[in-house]
């Protein structure tokens, strides 16, 4: 008897598979048949995904390099000028032990004389100073190199009695990132508003759908279909609607990635970078594929829904 | 046991007033009867309320055993299945084929490909148009067109059919010939009821006929 159900059951389950898939491929027939009208919704679809996709796998492929100069951020602890390259070369010594940092190393007073001669331009005016009026200065880099530990780090050298002056120099590499954040963010809003563009774009397709076949849906209706069955084409009508747009937006990003690409590279390798730019990742892509069918599927949703409240109210 | 029973049914419309005032009767399993009157007399009104594309006002109506007054919007679907109707206009997709139209009734209710093949044939072949199953509606002629619904209406062998004016835009031989059809089915144990204004060809029939004047049930004969 259980047997029975379950063969049943599986039958049943079978029946309906072949039922969606059934419909799966009327609807995209349909698309088909009206290739002007169903270009124009995937094309809008295409690009108001591959909006936030591209600038969204830009900023990816920002992020990296980023991230990698982040690594080489370092402090330059002036010493007093006072001190010798002796009690430097001590400190640095005793710096090196020290598991917050990665590495400290000595700049003598007589380095910084040869590299300021060589960048400033004033090597004939420096050699003619009796007397070495530089610093000894100790290079150190930070073994964690987030905000937080950077300042408690700049605290303790500031802190040293042979510290004159402490300076962080990745200013800069902090502004960028506060720049990366605000695009982000941006490229985060503009996608939730690209979205909503979808969902109506699917919907409102749908809605002229179902216009056009208003007089269908009536007379299925008062031969017994139920809602479900109305809904069942029109829902996957914006499934194919958001998922062509996406595979359509997937193209456009990756060629809007490829135009970019060569002059990157060669910036990556005038700075003697590796790094290459990346096309969209298969992560992204199924995120990408994903949110569309999402958004289609919930357009064409919400306006069958409605279309089926206000009949069953006349 | 009867088949339709209506129990004091009124149905009142904001804008008109009174379509059906009071309305009782039964029609029993297995009867072929007829809903006469003038246009306006409510006779389209009493059919609508079977299927639930209306609601009584008041009243209880009562559709092979199940009270259907207050229906579930969700049940409706089902009851809608029971039922073959035919309409005075037809009401054919015209850019589907006339097997793709008797068809219908079966995808809805989910029928696999070959049992809708095997059942549309055979109710064309009942109604005589098995080989216009390709063609389009407007490339058919009104009797013709009519005997699409009526295919439409039997295909799913539902125990009621309610006919609408059936042979309304139809010429007399025509009228008679969808009649006559109408009595074959109720011959082999469909209930039929027909609603229209014909007294002729209904009197020629001499079947049980509801009479309604005005919203009111004035006679059984």
């Amino acid at each position: 008897m259980p047997l029975q159900a379950d063969t049943r059951l599986a039958d049943r389950f079978k029946a309906y598979l072949s039922i969606q898939q059934d419909s799966l491929k009327q609807s995209f027939g349909r698309i088909w048949q009206t290739p002007v009208a169903s270009s124009l919704t995937i094309f809008v679809v295409a690009i108001a995904l591959a909006l936030p996709v591209s600038f969204h796998a830009l900023i990816q492929n920002a992020r990296e390099p980023i991230e990698a100069l982040e690594t080489t951020s370092q402090i330059s602890l002036f010493l007093k000028p006072e001190l010798s390259n002796d009690v430097g070369r001590a400190l640095a010594e005793k710096l090196k032990k020290n598991p917050v940092l990665k590495g400290a190393s000595l700049m003598t007073k007589e380095d910084g004389l040869r590299e300021l001669g060589a960048y400033s331009g004033f090597g004939d005016a420096l050699a003619a100073l009796s007397s070495n009026p530089l610093p000894a200065v100790i290079i150190v880099k930070p073994a964690a190199t987030d905000a937080d530990s950077v300042s408690r780090l700049l605290v303790e050298l500031k802190s040293l009695p042979e510290a004159d002056l402490v300076q962080f120099d990745n200013e800069w590499l902090q502004k960028l990132q506060a720049l990366l954040a605000i695009t982000e963010r941006t490229v985060m809003a503009f996608s939730i508003l690209l979205g909503f563009g979808v969902l109506f774009i699917v919907g409102n397709t749908i809605r002229l759908e179902l216009q056009n076949r208003h007089e269908e849906i009536a007379i299925a209706k008062i031969l017994g279909a139920t809602n479900h069955f109305i809904r069942r084409p029109f829902i996957h009508s914006g499934f194919w609607y958001a998922i062509l747009g996406a595979v359509l937006a997937w193209v456009v990003a990756n060629l809007l990635i490829l135009g970019v690409q060569e002059p990157v590279n060669r910036l990556a390798e005038l700075y003697g970078s590796p790094y290459r730019l990346s096309f969209l990742r298969v992560g992204d892509t199924l995120i990408l594929l994903s949110i569309a069918t999402l958004l289609g599927v919930s357009g064409a949703w919400i306006v069958v829904a409605h279309f089926l409240r206000k009949i069953d109210a006349d | 046991m009867s088949i339709i029973e209506f129990k004091h049914v009124t149905k009142r419309y904001p804008e008109s007033g009174e379509a059906l005032s009071d309305v009782s009767f039964a029609i029993e399993r297995g009867e072929m009867a007829f809903l006469t009157g003038h246009s306006g007399a409510g006779k389209s009104t009493l059919l609508r309320l079977i299927p639930v594309i209306e609601r009584p006002t008041r009243g209880e109506i009562i559709i092979d055993g199940v009270p259907i007054h207050a229906l579930q919007g969700r049940r409706i679907p089902y009851l809608r299945r029971k039922l073959g109707l035919i309409f005075q206009d037809y009401r054919l997709l015209n850019d589907r084929t006339i097997f793709d139209n008797v068809a219908l009734p079966l995808l809805i209710t989910g029928h696999n490909p070959q049992d809708i093949g095997r059942r549309v044939r055979a109710a064309l072949d009942k109604v005589g148009l098995l080989r216009k199953e390709k063609r389009l509606p407007p490339a058919l002629s009104g009797g013709e067109k009519q005997r699409v619904g009526i295919a439409r209406a039997i295909v799913h062998k539902p125990p009621l059919i309610l006919a609408d004016e059936p042979t309304g835009n139809l010429d007399r031989e025509l009228a008679e010939e969808i009649m006559l059809m109408f009595r074959e089915f109720n011959e082999v144990g469909v209930t039929v009821m027909i609603a229209s204004h014909d007294l002729d060809l209904v009197r020629r029939f001499s079947r049980r006929t509801l009479r309604l004047e005005q919203g009111r049930l004035i006679g059984v004969s």
